[in-house]
């Protein structure tokens, strides 16, 4: 059977992807960030411009690809996304 | 004795229920998860239901001085401390509550304009002990499939105040007993126990835009 992420979890994935794929000031790329938070391309592109809007992801220009690392926005998200993820769980629940 | 217990009991469960659907709602506004949402409405519900009960015992206190509380005022209380557990129990994903017959729905209802207020809260009680039930146990199955100490908690918590609601419906039977302060001292450990994985949670709110869409997505795994 398969198992259903809300959008909020899928934000939460790609964050917590980009902050463990942020090891240095490169960032990560899309191809490592779709591996990590196990997302398609196609619907990745579109949460990743919508995350760079809102101030939770930072776009790095490389020479060879796009990049992206978690701004400290986006930390500050996470961080909160986890308190109310345990918060939920603390209950039996998912988020 | 029993009405002093009563007022601390009553007076922690207005603060507790209040301080975590706050939690959740802020939660809710951050997040916009539905589950949050129904805690919410649960918690604060369970608040102002405690929060009814204590205010008619004060009431009672200071001016009527007739050492019990308003029947219909306590009912009123447990009524929409019954809507709190149920919608813990909604949570999780109770599909359908009352009948879906229309014939069967009024009928569920005459007794409630039949019975006295006295009666009405013994209703009331076993509504939120088979509520307070369903959600110790569910709590208990997350906990066995997560192992975390905070579900453990809650569950534990859930499941004291399931047995204090049992032993205080079924001090209708030995009324002048110490059932009643057992049930109390349950009540007031179940709230204990349900607050000490939230009051681990830091409490502040930052405020973030958009991201209340729920799409699901499938992943095949």
């Amino acid at each position: 059977m398969g198992i259903y992420r809300k959008q909020i979890q899928i934000v939460g994935d790609i964050l917590y992807a980009a902050e463990e794929l942020t090891i240095d000031q490169n960032g990560a790329s899309i191809t490592r960030l779709i591996q990590k938070a196990n997302i398609s391309h196609s619907r990745i592109s579109k949460i990743l411009t919508n995350l760079v809007s809102q101030g939770l992801l930072e776009q790095v220009d490389s020479r060879r690809a796009c990049k992206y690392r978690i701004s400290m926005t986006g930390k500050d998200f996470l961080k909160e996304y986890r308190t109310f993820s345990e918060f939920t769980d603390n209950f039996g629940l998912t988020i | 004795m029993e009405f002093l217990l009563e007022n601390i009991l009553n007076l922690i469960g207005f603060i507790v229920g209040i301080i975590i659907g706050v939690f959740a709602y802020v939660g809710y506004k951050n997040t916009g998860s539905p589950v949050l949402f129904r805690l919410t409405i649960a918690f604060i519900a369970i608040g102002i239901g405690f929060g009814i009960i204590w205010a008619g015992y004060v009431i009672d206190d200071i001016y009527l001085q007739e050492g019990k509380i308003n029947r219909g005022l306590q009912a009123l209380g447990l009524g929409i401390q019954t809507i709190g557990y149920f919608f813990i129990a909604f949570s999780h994903t109770i599909k359908s509550f009352f009948p879906k017959s229309r014939y069967f729905r009024s009928v569920g209802i005459l007794p409630l304009f039949a019975l006295s207020a006295m009666n009405i809260e013994h209703i009331i009680r076993s509504f939120s002990f088979i509520l307070l039930v369903y959600g110790a146990i569910e709590t208990f199955v997350s906990f066995l499939e997560g192992k975390q100490k905070g579900t453990l908690a809650v569950g534990i918590g859930l499941a004291l105040l399931a047995f204090g609601e049992f032993i205080a419906w079924y001090s209708l039977v030995f009324p002048e007993s110490i059932l009643y302060s057992v049930s109390i001292l349950l009540k007031i450990s179940g709230l204990i126990s349900l607050f000490i994985p939230i009051s681990r949670l830091p409490l502040r709110k930052i405020k973030f835009d958009d991201f209340e869409d729920n799409e699901d997505e499938k992943f095949g795994r």
